[in-house]
């Protein structure tokens, strides 16, 4: 939730004040040059640091008897005012051992004097005064929000400086310059802020004179210049200024104005009369002077000409990213109690809204009345029959911030009729927790008693369109509503098919039953088991996705016929040497891991077909166990060969059979629950289970597998899904 | 031919002591103005030669070079307007709290003990302006005493260059 509030109050202060500060950067970024023209025209003496005053003063009151003021500025330049050999007065540069001028002040530029004041007051005096006070202060809490952001988008003060994902130009941008530049920012918001306060005299600058008292000057003993402590102990570059005596009398002196203090010195007798210490507040004005300015160092002035740059990138970027995300919020042609199919939203920053919406516009297109909001949104709908939900995830595997109360809700509100529903996560696997609250929200679903599964949990990798499409094709198979993904995705895309040859077929005629069958691909194809073969049995936008287990280097299908099965039964048709066409789908969620040290496999009938494949391509011989169920030992037969050869050549470590309509008459979970502890070791060490077959067969096992978890690792089922430790695909 | 010789010298002799003459006797003083800590910016000051009548005749040195704030020294201003002077050669800087200014000032001696004054003028933006911050008879005695400022300024003192 927090996340919010800080968004909202960082964009909120940008809005307040993004005028403002697009004048102050502007100015700013010109103003940031003034130091950089001034530091190219050199006054200042070589070996500057090293001068003090006892070698200074005397030389200087030597070429100029009459010089009555010394003043060191921020560049180091020593200026004298005095009067020249005619009597006029003089103000220039002079070197400060031998008094030599090295050039006359300039007049301030004009141009520059009126950006200043530009910069500083919006020429309106007092009032634009306060007025640029309250932008810095406001600047100040903008970075401030933005590094809270930062530390939450990176999940952790410590990988403040990992690496960003990359949403959009913007938004990259936008995150990876604040990370860089907030340091200056903050510091131009700070002293800017410190600054003006100041000059409302809201800190003490008040400085003291020196005062001193005449009745005991002394005028014994007489000290030459270059013997007084005070001078030999101060060096030119500590001083602000210096007040020659205005007469030879002893009762004029030096007053030596230095960065914290003013010190009054006998000009005959080198004591010191007099000594006041500026309060601190002038002190830290100073600093934030030489700071916000860049007066002091050429290379600060430009690190800050870059830093208000980058101001005005980020109230750019800034607002392109609030408006892209205002962009898609969407409005409801229907009443939420009207719907038959409600899509539920978890999106943090919009992009996963896109998606939504336009599966939501689809549906509105065929007719179907559709209601899209956010899963914060989630209520009783009393027309519904189709439940789409559609999130991200955020941070360390949290809810988006419009999908944080989702899982009280749906405890609060059950449906009063039954409602299928499908999860499609969008994520990237560049944060290690992908896609963790869409699984939670899978999960939390599958254990009302209202919610049917309509298809299994899909994911989204880096949005990318083929995993968008797999669960388009999927939801539209099973809803008989089609969703058109090309539209969605904006791709024009044919899919290319490829010829594939029958090489075996066991069909055997009969009306129901499982069979295989193999085929050879024409030309080299790049499929590995766990893939997903899409097939056109009536060649319209009708497809068919079956798994894939790639045995002896040919596709495996395992297929149970269906009475009027559109893809079962072209499938049973095919006789051998026939050709047919098809397209392969890259299904790279349920391939075989390539790190995992022990792998556990699942399924229930047709679904063994892509660990058929799995297991002959192990050639690394990664210990595997199989735990598969079917309704009877015949429906074994056909895949007995492939899971012998399996064992002897160490492919296969362990096989479990589970039937249900024989002997026992057990569920693949049933065994499951009786490996408990061995599952719950697989996991701990890191390695995988892998399950394919009916939905119902995967709620089965995955509430057993859940259990398991909470009993003997202490963590949720969610954290495996997440790691990529509990693989499924099912249908 | 000497005779032409001598008038023709006596010509030139008399131009030249005419034009000394029509040149004012002026002498140089060094003025140190020291500033009161009063709190913000620098002040603009204008110190200038006032007639008995209380009238403005010159104008003596203008410390602030920028013309834009010319117009908060009120009086003087009105004067600077309606007799325009180059004033650049007698332009300095104008001085903030606590400082201290010194200056050479050009004085023509026949305005001493004569019953003129001389004028600081003082303001500072978006504060109280001083029409006279100070004022001190023209006389030889004063211009070595210390004079009391009534507003940014402390004190003037003189010395002769």
């Amino acid at each position: 939730m927090t996340i919010s509030v800080w968004r909202y109050s960082h964009l909120a202060l940008a809005v307040s004040s993004f005028l403002l500060l697009t004048l102050l950067s502007v100015t700013g970024i010109i103003l940031a040059f003034e130091p950089v023209t001034q530091k190219t025209q050199s006054y200042r003496a070589d070996g500057f640091s090293q001068v003090t005053l006892a070698q200074s003063l005397p030389a200087l009151r030597k070429a100029y008897p009459d010089i009555s003021e010394l003043t060191v500025d921020a560049n180091q330049f020593v200026k004298i005012k005095a009067t020249d050999a005619d009597g006029k007065n003089l103000n220039a540069y002079v070197n400060p051992l031998t008094g030599k001028v090295l050039g006359l002040p300039k007049k301030e530029s004009e141009f520059f004097e009126t950006v200043k004041s530009l910069h500083r007051s919006l020429f309106m005096h007092e009032t634009g005064r306060a007025v640029i006070g309250i932008t810095a202060f406001l600047l100040m809490l903008i970075t401030t929000s933005g590094i809270v952001l930062i530390v939450q988008r990176q999940r952790g003060v410590k990988r403040f400086f990992k690496r960003i994902v990359r949403d959009s130009f913007a938004q990259y941008y936008h995150v990876v310059l604040g990370r860089i530049s907030l340091i200056p920012i903050l510091i131009i918001a700070l002293s800017g802020t410190y600054l003006s306060l100041a000059r409302f005299n809201f800190f003490d600058t008040k400085k003291e004179s020196v005062k001193v008292d005449f009745d005991n000057i002394k005028s014994t003993p007489e000290r030459k210049p270059t013997e007084i402590e005070i001078f030999k102990n101060t060096k030119l570059s500590e001083v602000e200024s210096i007040e020659f005596p205005f007469s030879e009398d002893v009762e004029d002196y030096y007053t030596i104005k230095l960065n914290d203090r003013e010190v009054a010195v006998n000009q005959i007798t080198g004591d010191i009369l007099s000594e006041v210490k500026y309060p601190k507040a002038v002190v830290y004005s100073n600093l934030s002077l030489d700071l916000h300015t860049g007066r002091t160092n050429m290379i600060w002035a430009l690190v800050l000409a870059v830093a208000a740059a980058n101001i005005l990138f980020f109230i750019y970027s800034g607002f392109a990213m609030t408006i892209k995300r205002r962009a898609n919020r969407v409005g409801n042609k229907f009443k939420a109690d009207e719907c038959r199919f409600i899509i539920l939203v978890g999106s943090e920053n919009g992009s996963t809204y896109r998606f939504a919406k336009a599966v939501h516009q689809q549906l509105l297109k065929q007719g179907q009345k559709s209601f899209i909001t956010e899963l914060n949104n989630y209520a009783v709908f009393s027309k519904a029959e189709h439940l789409i939900v559609i999130t991200a995830t955020y941070g360390i595997g949290d809810a988006p911030t419009n999908a944080s109360k989702f899982a009280s809700l749906l405890k609060k509100h059950p449906q009063m009729q039954p409602v299928h529903y499908s999860v499609l996560g969008f994520g990237s696997h560049a944060y290690p927790d992908f896609c963790q609250f869409a699984f939670e929200a899978n999960n939390l679903l599958s254990q009302q008693a209202w919610a049917k599964p309509l298809v299994d949990i899909h994911t989204v990798n880096d949005r990318s369109p083929q995993e968008f499409e797999l669960w388009a094709e999927a939801w539209s198979q099973q809803s008989g509503i089609m969703i058109d993904a090309l539209p969605v995705l904006k791709i024009v895309e044919k899919h290319k098919l490829t010829a594939f040859k029958v090489s075996s077929n066991t069909a055997s005629g009969a009306a129901e039953g499982t069979f295989s069958v193999r085929l050879k691909t024409k030309r080299r194809q790049k499929v590995t088991s766990g893939d997903l073969l899409a097939i056109y049995p009536a060649n319209d936008h009708r497809e068919r996705l079956y798994s894939i287990g790639v045995v002896n280097n040919e596709v495996q299908l395992s297929v149970r016929l269906h009475e009027n099965g559109l893809g079962s039964g072209f499938l049973n048709r095919l006789a051998v040497g026939e050709y047919m066409r098809a397209r392969i789908v890259q299904n790279e969620h349920f391939h075989f891991p390539a790190k995992s040290p022990e792998v556990v496999m699942i399924s229930n009938g047709t679904g063994i077909a892509p660990f058929l494949g799995m297991i002959s391509q192990n050639q690394r011989n990664v210990p595997c166990h199989l735990y598969c169920g079917f309704r009877e030992s015949a429906s074994v037969n056909g895949y007995q060969a492939v899971l012998d050869e399996g064992k002897a050549s160490g492919k296969l470590m362990h096989l479990n059979i589970a039937l249900s309509r024989e002997g026992q008459k057990q569920y693949v979970s049933d065994l499951i629950a009786r490996d408990a502890d061995f599952m719950a070791n697989i996991l701990s060490a890191k390695g995988t289970i892998m399950i394919c077959g009916s939905l119902a067969m995967q709620k089965d096992v995955m509430d057993v597998l859940d259990g398991i978890c909470e009993a003997k690792t202490g963590k949720g089922i969610s954290f495996y899904q997440s790691h990529n430790q509990i693989l499924t695909d099912c249908y | 031919m000497s005779r032409l010789l001598k008038i023709f010298i006596l010509t030139i002799a008399l131009a030249f002591a005419g034009r000394t003459a029509s040149v004012a006797q002026t002498n140089k003083y060094k003025c140190m103005i020291q500033m009161s800590n009063y709190m913000g910016d620098g002040a603009y000051i204008v110190i200038s030669l006032i007639d008995s009548k209380g009238a403005y005749e010159k104008t003596l040195y203008v410390l602030g070079s920028d013309k834009k704030w010319y117009n908060s020294l009120k009086e003087w201003n009105k004067f600077y307007k309606a007799k325009p002077a180059n004033i650049s050669a007698i332009t300095g800087a104008s001085v903030t709290g606590g400082d201290r200014s010194v200056n050479v000032i050009e004085i023509e001696t026949s305005k001493i003990d004569a019953g003129y004054k001389i004028r600081f003028e003082s303001a500072v933006e978006d504060k109280k302006y001083n029409v006279s911050d100070v004022e001190i008879p023209l006389t030889t005695e004063s211009l070595g005493a210390k004079t009391d400022g009534t507003g940014y300024i402390r004190y003037v003192r003189f010395s002769a260059n």
